[in-house]
Protein backbone atom coordinates (compact mmCIF):
# COMPACT_ATOMS: atom_id res chain seq x y z
CA UNK A 1 0.00 0.00 0.00
CA UNK A 2 1.44 3.43 -1.02
CA UNK A 3 1.73 6.10 1.54
CA UNK A 4 0.23 10.04 1.28
CA UNK A 5 2.58 11.97 3.26
CA UNK A 6 2.09 15.53 4.34
CA UNK A 7 4.81 18.61 3.97
CA UNK A 8 3.05 20.28 6.83
CA UNK A 9 5.09 23.62 6.03
CA UNK A 10 3.62 23.87 2.56
CA UNK A 11 0.45 21.75 2.91
CA UNK A 12 1.62 19.60 -0.15
CA UNK A 13 0.74 15.85 0.22
CA UNK A 14 2.85 13.30 -1.82
CA UNK A 15 2.35 10.26 -2.60
CA UNK A 16 4.97 7.67 -1.68
CA UNK A 17 5.67 4.40 -3.06
CA UNK A 18 6.79 2.19 -0.57
CA UNK A 19 7.16 -0.83 -2.05
CA UNK A 20 10.43 -2.45 -1.72
CA UNK A 21 12.72 -1.13 -4.39
CA UNK A 22 16.15 -1.82 -5.08
CA UNK A 23 19.33 0.49 -4.22
CA UNK A 24 19.02 4.64 -4.77
CA UNK A 25 20.84 3.79 -7.73
CA UNK A 26 17.98 1.59 -9.30
CA UNK A 27 17.00 6.00 -11.45
CA UNK A 28 20.42 5.81 -13.05
CA UNK A 29 19.77 4.74 -16.71
CA UNK A 30 21.02 1.31 -17.76
CA UNK A 31 24.14 1.47 -19.40
CA UNK A 32 23.89 1.48 -22.81
CA UNK A 33 20.38 1.76 -22.91
CA UNK A 34 18.46 3.04 -25.66
CA UNK A 35 15.61 4.84 -25.60
CA UNK A 36 12.60 1.99 -26.65
CA UNK A 37 10.96 1.96 -29.67
CA UNK A 38 7.89 4.71 -30.05
CA UNK A 39 5.43 2.03 -31.35
CA UNK A 40 5.88 -1.41 -30.40
CA UNK A 41 4.32 -4.27 -32.42
CA UNK A 42 1.26 -4.71 -29.10
CA UNK A 43 -0.75 -2.13 -27.21
CA UNK A 44 -3.04 -3.70 -24.14
CA UNK A 45 -5.65 -0.79 -24.77
CA UNK A 46 -6.22 -2.16 -28.55
CA UNK A 47 -9.65 -4.19 -29.42
CA UNK A 48 -8.54 -7.44 -29.38
CA UNK A 49 -6.43 -7.11 -26.17
CA UNK A 50 -9.20 -6.80 -23.89
CA UNK A 51 -8.49 -9.56 -21.17
CA UNK A 52 -4.52 -7.72 -20.69
CA UNK A 53 -6.54 -5.15 -19.04
CA UNK A 54 -8.54 -5.45 -15.56
CA UNK A 55 -12.12 -6.08 -16.09
CA UNK A 56 -13.90 -2.96 -17.85
CA UNK A 57 -15.42 -0.77 -15.34
CA UNK A 58 -17.74 0.54 -17.99
CA UNK A 59 -18.09 0.77 -21.97
CA UNK A 60 -19.89 2.43 -25.04
CA UNK A 61 -20.43 -0.59 -26.77
CA UNK A 62 -21.81 -1.72 -30.23
CA UNK A 63 -25.33 -3.32 -29.47
CA UNK A 64 -24.49 -7.20 -29.10
CA UNK A 65 -21.25 -6.98 -28.47
CA UNK A 66 -19.83 -8.10 -24.81
CA UNK A 67 -18.34 -6.91 -21.93
CA UNK A 68 -14.46 -7.18 -22.30
CA UNK A 69 -14.44 -8.07 -25.81
CA UNK A 70 -14.43 -6.44 -29.00
CA UNK A 71 -17.08 -3.54 -30.24
CA UNK A 72 -16.69 -0.77 -27.53
CA UNK A 73 -16.16 2.84 -28.54
CA UNK A 74 -14.79 3.94 -25.09
CA UNK A 75 -13.92 2.10 -22.22
CA UNK A 76 -13.00 2.40 -19.31
CA UNK A 77 -10.73 0.03 -17.03
CA UNK A 78 -9.03 0.08 -13.32
CA UNK A 79 -5.70 0.71 -13.65
CA UNK A 80 -3.68 -2.32 -13.61
CA UNK A 81 -1.28 -1.34 -11.00
CA UNK A 82 -2.57 1.53 -9.78
CA UNK A 83 -0.78 4.66 -7.57
CA UNK A 84 -3.44 4.42 -4.98
CA UNK A 85 -5.05 1.47 -3.96
CA UNK A 86 -9.12 1.10 -3.41
CA UNK A 87 -9.80 0.92 0.50
CA UNK A 88 -11.62 2.27 3.13
CA UNK A 89 -11.29 5.89 4.19
CA UNK A 90 -8.10 6.09 5.38
CA UNK A 91 -7.38 7.77 8.81
CA UNK A 92 -4.86 9.98 9.24
CA UNK A 93 -1.61 8.95 11.05
CA UNK A 94 0.50 11.29 13.25
CA UNK A 95 4.12 10.41 14.65
CA UNK A 96 5.72 13.56 16.67
CA UNK A 97 5.70 16.65 13.69
CA UNK A 98 4.64 14.00 10.49
CA UNK A 99 1.80 13.28 9.19
CA UNK A 100 0.59 10.50 6.67
CA UNK A 101 -1.95 8.35 5.75
CA UNK A 102 -2.30 4.91 3.48
CA UNK A 103 -2.60 5.53 -0.18
CA UNK A 104 -5.97 4.49 0.10
CA UNK A 105 -8.23 5.81 -4.04
CA UNK A 106 -9.15 5.40 -7.14
CA UNK A 107 -6.61 5.23 -10.36
CA UNK A 108 -9.27 4.61 -13.70
CA UNK A 109 -7.74 4.73 -17.88
CA UNK A 110 -10.22 5.66 -19.54
CA UNK A 111 -9.42 4.81 -23.65
CA UNK A 112 -11.20 6.80 -25.50
CA UNK A 113 -11.06 5.22 -28.86
CA UNK A 114 -10.55 1.47 -30.52
CA UNK A 115 -7.94 3.18 -32.82
CA UNK A 116 -4.82 3.20 -31.64
CA UNK A 117 -3.52 5.96 -34.12
CA UNK A 118 -6.52 8.73 -33.47
CA UNK A 119 -5.78 11.29 -31.10
CA UNK A 120 -8.13 13.26 -29.23
CA UNK A 121 -8.27 15.89 -31.66
CA UNK A 122 -9.37 13.66 -34.70
CA UNK A 123 -12.40 12.09 -32.42
CA UNK A 124 -15.63 12.82 -34.19
CA UNK A 125 -17.16 15.37 -32.11
CA UNK A 126 -20.40 13.17 -30.98
CA UNK A 127 -17.60 10.80 -30.16
CA UNK A 128 -15.02 13.13 -27.46
CA UNK A 129 -18.78 14.36 -26.36
CA UNK A 130 -19.36 11.43 -25.24
CA UNK A 131 -15.53 10.69 -24.23
CA UNK A 132 -16.42 13.84 -21.37
CA UNK A 133 -20.02 12.86 -20.50
CA UNK A 134 -18.11 9.63 -19.34
CA UNK A 135 -15.84 11.59 -17.30
CA UNK A 136 -18.99 13.18 -15.65
CA UNK A 137 -20.66 9.83 -14.94
CA UNK A 138 -16.73 8.57 -13.56
CA UNK A 139 -16.81 11.77 -11.07
CA UNK A 140 -20.31 11.27 -10.06
CA UNK A 141 -19.83 7.60 -8.98
CA UNK A 142 -16.23 8.05 -7.94
CA UNK A 143 -17.55 10.82 -5.49
CA UNK A 144 -20.47 8.69 -3.96
CA UNK A 145 -17.45 8.09 -1.48
CA UNK A 146 -17.23 10.76 0.78
CA UNK A 147 -13.89 9.91 1.20
CA UNK A 148 -12.68 10.23 -2.62
CA UNK A 149 -12.65 14.12 -1.90
CA UNK A 150 -11.27 15.01 -5.10
CA UNK A 151 -11.41 13.59 -8.57
CA UNK A 152 -8.63 14.35 -10.63
CA UNK A 153 -8.94 14.00 -15.01
CA UNK A 154 -6.12 14.02 -16.28
CA UNK A 155 -4.35 13.18 -20.16
CA UNK A 156 -1.20 13.02 -21.15
CA UNK A 157 -0.12 12.69 -24.37
CA UNK A 158 3.59 12.40 -26.12
CA UNK A 159 6.10 10.93 -24.07
CA UNK A 160 7.67 14.11 -22.72
CA UNK A 161 4.40 14.92 -20.98
CA UNK A 162 4.53 11.51 -18.87
CA UNK A 163 2.57 9.14 -21.47
CA UNK A 164 4.33 5.69 -22.27
CA UNK A 165 1.37 4.70 -24.36
CA UNK A 166 0.17 6.64 -27.72
CA UNK A 167 -2.80 4.96 -27.71
CA UNK A 168 -5.60 7.81 -27.08
CA UNK A 169 -6.20 7.42 -23.12
CA UNK A 170 -7.28 9.73 -20.03
CA UNK A 171 -7.00 8.74 -16.61
CA UNK A 172 -8.65 9.44 -12.92
CA UNK A 173 -6.88 9.30 -9.80
CA UNK A 174 -9.30 10.46 -7.27
CA UNK A 175 -7.60 11.10 -3.67
CA UNK A 176 -8.18 11.19 0.18
CA UNK A 177 -7.80 15.18 0.15
CA UNK A 178 -8.12 17.73 -1.69
CA UNK A 179 -4.77 18.77 -3.39
CA UNK A 180 -2.90 22.02 -2.54
CA UNK A 181 -3.36 23.05 -6.06
CA UNK A 182 -6.91 23.15 -6.06
CA UNK A 183 -7.64 24.44 -2.44
CA UNK A 184 -4.83 27.39 -3.52
CA UNK A 185 -7.17 27.84 -6.62
CA UNK A 186 -10.42 27.62 -4.59
CA UNK A 187 -9.14 30.27 -1.35
CA UNK A 188 -8.31 32.87 -4.27
CA UNK A 189 -11.69 32.56 -6.02
CA UNK A 190 -13.12 32.65 -2.45
CA UNK A 191 -11.14 35.77 -1.12
CA UNK A 192 -12.17 37.54 -4.77
CA UNK A 193 -15.49 36.76 -4.40
CA UNK A 194 -16.20 37.64 -1.16
CA UNK A 195 -13.73 40.90 -0.87
CA UNK A 196 -13.60 42.65 -4.12
CA UNK A 197 -16.19 41.35 -7.07
CA UNK A 198 -18.91 40.02 -5.04
CA UNK A 199 -19.35 37.83 -8.24
CA UNK A 200 -17.48 34.86 -9.35
CA UNK A 201 -13.73 35.78 -10.23
CA UNK A 202 -13.88 33.25 -13.49
CA UNK A 203 -17.07 34.76 -14.63
CA UNK A 204 -15.58 38.47 -14.39
CA UNK A 205 -12.17 37.41 -16.37
CA UNK A 206 -14.08 36.01 -19.08
CA UNK A 207 -16.52 39.37 -19.76
CA UNK A 208 -13.09 40.91 -19.93
CA UNK A 209 -11.21 38.51 -22.18
CA UNK A 210 -13.78 38.50 -24.65
CA UNK A 211 -14.36 42.14 -24.41
CA UNK A 212 -10.52 42.66 -25.15
CA UNK A 213 -9.92 39.96 -27.25
CA UNK A 214 -6.33 39.93 -26.60
CA UNK A 215 -5.92 36.63 -25.82
CA UNK A 216 -8.76 34.58 -27.01
CA UNK A 217 -8.29 31.67 -29.19
CA UNK A 218 -11.71 30.53 -29.47
CA UNK A 219 -15.19 30.87 -28.89
CA UNK A 220 -18.67 29.26 -29.52
CA UNK A 221 -21.84 30.42 -27.58
CA UNK A 222 -21.40 28.18 -24.55
CA UNK A 223 -17.47 28.04 -23.95
CA UNK A 224 -14.44 30.09 -24.17
CA UNK A 225 -10.79 29.44 -24.96
CA UNK A 226 -8.49 31.65 -23.32
CA UNK A 227 -4.40 31.95 -23.09
CA UNK A 228 -4.11 33.11 -19.08
CA UNK A 229 -3.41 36.30 -18.45
CA UNK A 230 -0.58 34.92 -16.72
CA UNK A 231 0.67 32.20 -18.49
CA UNK A 232 3.31 29.65 -16.77
CA UNK A 233 4.19 27.71 -20.15
CA UNK A 234 4.12 28.72 -23.55
CA UNK A 235 0.95 28.61 -25.47
CA UNK A 236 -1.14 26.85 -22.26
CA UNK A 237 -4.84 27.48 -22.89
CA UNK A 238 -7.60 27.11 -20.44
CA UNK A 239 -11.14 26.06 -21.79
CA UNK A 240 -14.21 27.80 -19.80
CA UNK A 241 -18.06 27.35 -19.88
CA UNK A 242 -19.43 30.87 -20.57
CA UNK A 243 -22.11 29.64 -17.99
CA UNK A 244 -20.94 29.98 -14.26
CA UNK A 245 -20.95 26.27 -12.57
CA UNK A 246 -18.62 24.74 -10.08
CA UNK A 247 -19.31 21.38 -10.77
CA UNK A 248 -18.36 19.48 -13.61
CA UNK A 249 -20.52 16.53 -12.67
CA UNK A 250 -23.44 18.58 -13.44
CA UNK A 251 -22.52 19.72 -17.26
CA UNK A 252 -25.96 18.85 -19.33
CA UNK A 253 -25.33 16.81 -22.83
CA UNK A 254 -25.31 19.76 -24.89
CA UNK A 255 -22.55 21.21 -22.81
CA UNK A 256 -20.67 18.02 -23.68
CA UNK A 257 -20.83 18.68 -27.31
CA UNK A 258 -20.06 22.42 -27.35
CA UNK A 259 -17.12 21.31 -25.25
CA UNK A 260 -15.93 18.97 -27.55
CA UNK A 261 -15.84 21.58 -30.14
CA UNK A 262 -14.02 23.88 -27.89
CA UNK A 263 -11.31 21.08 -27.17
CA UNK A 264 -10.65 19.88 -30.52
CA UNK A 265 -10.62 23.62 -32.17
CA UNK A 266 -7.60 24.11 -29.16
CA UNK A 267 -5.84 20.58 -29.91
CA UNK A 268 -5.90 20.99 -33.53
CA UNK A 269 -4.82 24.59 -33.47
CA UNK A 270 -2.05 23.11 -31.10
CA UNK A 271 -1.28 20.55 -33.70
CA UNK A 272 -1.42 22.36 -36.68
CA UNK A 273 0.10 25.44 -35.48
CA UNK A 274 2.96 24.13 -33.31
CA UNK A 275 3.83 20.43 -35.06
CA UNK A 276 1.82 18.30 -32.48
CA UNK A 277 3.99 18.27 -29.30
CA UNK A 278 3.27 16.66 -26.27
CA UNK A 279 0.77 17.92 -23.61
CA UNK A 280 -0.98 17.80 -20.33
CA UNK A 281 -4.39 18.42 -20.01
CA UNK A 282 -6.31 18.60 -16.64
CA UNK A 283 -9.78 18.94 -15.51
CA UNK A 284 -10.23 21.52 -12.08
CA UNK A 285 -13.81 21.18 -10.61
CA UNK A 286 -15.19 21.31 -6.95
CA UNK A 287 -13.76 18.69 -4.61
CA UNK A 288 -16.55 15.76 -4.01
CA UNK A 289 -19.92 17.88 -2.55
CA UNK A 290 -19.96 15.71 0.20
CA UNK A 291 -16.71 17.57 1.16
CA UNK A 292 -17.06 21.42 -0.41
CA UNK A 293 -20.40 21.88 1.17
CA UNK A 294 -19.18 21.62 4.61
CA UNK A 295 -15.26 22.82 4.30
CA UNK A 296 -16.16 25.91 1.34
CA UNK A 297 -20.11 26.60 2.36
CA UNK A 298 -20.78 29.24 -1.08
CA UNK A 299 -18.25 27.21 -3.32
CA UNK A 300 -21.00 27.11 -5.93
CA UNK A 301 -21.31 30.59 -5.88
CA UNK A 302 -17.39 31.89 -6.83
CA UNK A 303 -15.25 28.42 -8.14
CA UNK A 304 -15.46 27.94 -12.16
CA UNK A 305 -15.02 24.46 -13.39
CA UNK A 306 -12.19 25.11 -16.04
CA UNK A 307 -9.99 22.52 -18.66
CA UNK A 308 -6.15 23.61 -18.65
CA UNK A 309 -4.15 22.40 -21.32
CA UNK A 310 -0.24 22.54 -20.86
CA UNK A 311 1.88 21.80 -23.61
CA UNK A 312 5.69 20.74 -23.10
CA UNK A 313 7.66 23.47 -24.76
CA UNK A 314 9.93 24.03 -22.45
CA UNK A 315 11.69 22.64 -19.47
CA UNK A 316 10.58 23.14 -16.07
CA UNK A 317 14.05 23.81 -14.13
CA UNK A 318 15.84 25.14 -11.05
CA UNK A 319 14.35 28.56 -10.99
CA UNK A 320 10.50 27.33 -11.69
CA UNK A 321 11.30 24.34 -8.77
CA UNK A 322 12.81 26.43 -6.46
CA UNK A 323 10.52 29.24 -6.55
CA UNK A 324 7.49 28.54 -8.02
CA UNK A 325 7.94 31.02 -10.77
CA UNK A 326 7.82 30.47 -14.42
CA UNK A 327 9.71 32.05 -17.03
CA UNK A 328 7.38 32.16 -19.80
CA UNK A 329 8.79 33.36 -23.40
CA UNK A 330 6.06 33.52 -24.89
CA UNK A 331 3.47 36.12 -24.07
CA UNK A 332 0.03 35.18 -24.57
CA UNK A 333 -1.07 37.94 -26.29
CA UNK A 334 1.45 36.13 -28.88
CA UNK A 335 0.46 33.04 -28.08
CA UNK A 336 -3.37 33.46 -28.81
CA UNK A 337 -3.00 35.70 -31.62
CA UNK A 338 -0.80 32.53 -33.41
CA UNK A 339 -3.65 30.18 -31.99
CA UNK A 340 -6.50 32.36 -33.43
CA UNK A 341 -5.31 33.06 -36.65
CA UNK A 342 -4.93 28.40 -37.49
CA UNK A 343 -7.42 27.64 -40.58
CA UNK A 344 -9.78 24.81 -39.27
CA UNK A 345 -11.85 22.82 -41.13
CA UNK A 346 -14.71 21.21 -38.92
CA UNK A 347 -14.62 17.22 -38.42
CA UNK B 1 5.94 -30.98 -15.10
CA UNK B 2 5.02 -27.29 -15.97
CA UNK B 3 7.95 -25.72 -17.75
CA UNK B 4 9.06 -22.08 -17.09
CA UNK B 5 11.41 -19.53 -19.30
CA UNK B 6 13.28 -17.04 -17.01
CA UNK B 7 14.78 -14.32 -18.50
CA UNK B 8 17.62 -12.51 -16.01
CA UNK B 9 20.70 -11.10 -17.03
CA UNK B 10 22.00 -11.54 -13.84
CA UNK B 11 23.82 -14.87 -13.53
CA UNK B 12 23.95 -15.22 -10.22
CA UNK B 13 20.14 -14.12 -9.78
CA UNK B 14 19.59 -16.71 -12.65
CA UNK B 15 21.08 -19.55 -10.80
CA UNK B 16 19.49 -18.90 -7.51
CA UNK B 17 15.83 -18.85 -9.31
CA UNK B 18 16.68 -21.60 -11.21
CA UNK B 19 17.99 -24.24 -8.23
CA UNK B 20 14.70 -22.68 -6.22
CA UNK B 21 11.68 -23.04 -8.77
CA UNK B 22 13.11 -26.73 -9.86
CA UNK B 23 13.44 -27.48 -6.08
CA UNK B 24 9.29 -26.37 -6.34
CA UNK B 25 9.13 -28.87 -8.92
CA UNK B 26 8.96 -26.69 -12.04
CA UNK B 27 11.20 -27.57 -15.39
CA UNK B 28 13.19 -24.06 -15.18
CA UNK B 29 15.57 -23.07 -18.98
CA UNK B 30 17.68 -19.56 -18.11
CA UNK B 31 17.66 -16.66 -21.01
CA UNK B 32 20.55 -14.01 -20.18
CA UNK B 33 18.96 -11.59 -22.82
CA UNK B 34 15.60 -11.05 -24.79
CA UNK B 35 17.06 -12.35 -28.39
CA UNK B 36 18.12 -15.36 -26.39
CA UNK B 37 14.34 -15.72 -24.85
CA UNK B 38 12.50 -14.82 -28.36
CA UNK B 39 14.76 -18.03 -29.70
CA UNK B 40 13.81 -20.12 -27.07
CA UNK B 41 9.81 -19.53 -27.51
CA UNK B 42 9.83 -19.91 -30.84
CA UNK B 43 11.51 -23.79 -30.26
CA UNK B 44 9.64 -24.83 -27.08
CA UNK B 45 6.27 -24.52 -25.25
CA UNK B 46 6.80 -22.76 -21.77
CA UNK B 47 3.38 -22.50 -19.14
CA UNK B 48 5.22 -19.37 -17.89
CA UNK B 49 7.44 -16.75 -17.89
CA UNK B 50 9.01 -14.84 -15.57
CA UNK B 51 11.50 -11.84 -17.45
CA UNK B 52 13.49 -9.38 -15.68
CA UNK B 53 12.51 -5.85 -17.47
CA UNK B 54 16.52 -4.39 -17.09
CA UNK B 55 18.88 -6.52 -19.37
CA UNK B 56 21.90 -5.41 -22.01
CA UNK B 57 20.01 -4.94 -25.47
CA UNK B 58 16.15 -5.22 -25.85
CA UNK B 59 14.26 -4.99 -22.39
CA UNK B 60 11.87 -6.99 -20.80
CA UNK B 61 9.03 -4.76 -21.99
CA UNK B 62 10.10 -5.04 -25.49
CA UNK B 63 10.03 -8.63 -25.11
CA UNK B 64 6.86 -8.85 -23.81
CA UNK B 65 5.80 -6.70 -26.74
CA UNK B 66 7.26 -9.33 -29.41
CA UNK B 67 5.89 -12.10 -27.24
CA UNK B 68 2.47 -10.55 -27.37
CA UNK B 69 3.26 -11.32 -31.34
CA UNK B 70 3.68 -14.56 -31.17
CA UNK B 71 1.51 -15.78 -27.82
CA UNK B 72 -0.76 -13.66 -26.08
CA UNK B 73 -2.26 -16.56 -24.10
CA UNK B 74 0.83 -17.71 -21.94
CA UNK B 75 1.03 -16.13 -18.36
CA UNK B 76 4.34 -13.51 -17.95
CA UNK B 77 5.54 -11.97 -14.29
CA UNK B 78 7.59 -8.65 -14.94
CA UNK B 79 10.41 -9.46 -11.82
CA UNK B 80 12.22 -6.05 -11.53
CA UNK B 81 14.12 -4.39 -9.01
CA UNK B 82 12.44 -0.81 -10.15
CA UNK B 83 9.36 0.16 -9.10
CA UNK B 84 9.75 2.78 -11.65
CA UNK B 85 8.06 0.87 -14.54
CA UNK B 86 4.96 0.47 -13.17
CA UNK B 87 4.08 3.95 -14.93
CA UNK B 88 4.52 2.29 -18.48
CA UNK B 89 1.14 0.71 -19.78
CA UNK B 90 2.80 -1.67 -21.91
CA UNK B 91 3.56 -3.60 -18.48
CA UNK B 92 -0.17 -4.39 -19.18
CA UNK B 93 0.71 -6.97 -21.13
CA UNK B 94 2.26 -8.80 -17.91
CA UNK B 95 -0.05 -10.64 -15.77
CA UNK B 96 1.74 -9.50 -12.67
CA UNK B 97 5.27 -6.82 -11.35
CA UNK B 98 6.96 -8.09 -8.39
CA UNK B 99 9.62 -6.09 -7.28
CA UNK B 100 12.53 -8.07 -6.35
CA UNK B 101 13.15 -9.83 -2.79
CA UNK B 102 15.56 -11.88 -0.90
CA UNK B 103 12.69 -13.66 0.02
CA UNK B 104 11.39 -15.83 -3.19
CA UNK B 105 7.49 -16.66 -1.21
CA UNK B 106 5.73 -13.70 -3.34
CA UNK B 107 7.18 -14.84 -7.09
CA UNK B 108 6.27 -18.47 -6.01
CA UNK B 109 2.88 -17.91 -4.97
CA UNK B 110 2.54 -16.20 -8.00
CA UNK B 111 3.64 -18.62 -10.21
CA UNK B 112 1.62 -20.95 -8.37
CA UNK B 113 -1.79 -18.86 -8.77
CA UNK B 114 -1.43 -17.82 -12.36
CA UNK B 115 -0.15 -21.73 -13.47
CA UNK B 116 -3.57 -22.76 -11.45
CA UNK B 117 -5.23 -19.93 -13.30
CA UNK B 118 -4.61 -20.94 -16.95
CA UNK B 119 -5.14 -24.49 -16.65
CA UNK B 120 -8.16 -24.14 -15.05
Amino acid sequence: MPELRKDILTGRWVIISTERSKRPDDFRPAPGAEPRPESLSFCPFCPGNETKTPPEIMALRQPGTKRDQPGWQVRVVPNKFPALQPGPPPPKKTNGIFQWMDGVGVHEVIIETPEHHQEMSELQLEHLAEVLKIYRFRIREIEEQYHHQYVQVFKNKGKEAGASLSHPHSQIIATPIVPKRIKEEIYGAERLYRSHFRECAFCRMLREEISSGQRLVYKNDRFVVLTPFASRFPFEMVVIPQKHSAFYREISDEDCLALAEALKQSLLRLKLQLGDPAFNLVLHHSPNPQVSDKAWPGIENYYHWHIEIMPILTKVAGFELGTGFYINPVPPEVAAEYLRNTSISQR
Amino acid sequence: MKKILLVEDEKALSLLYEEELEREGYEVVVAYDAESALEQIRKEKFDLIITDIRMPGRDGIELIASIMGLRKDIPIIINTAYQSYKDDFMTWAADAYLIKSSSLDELKNKIKELLEKSSS
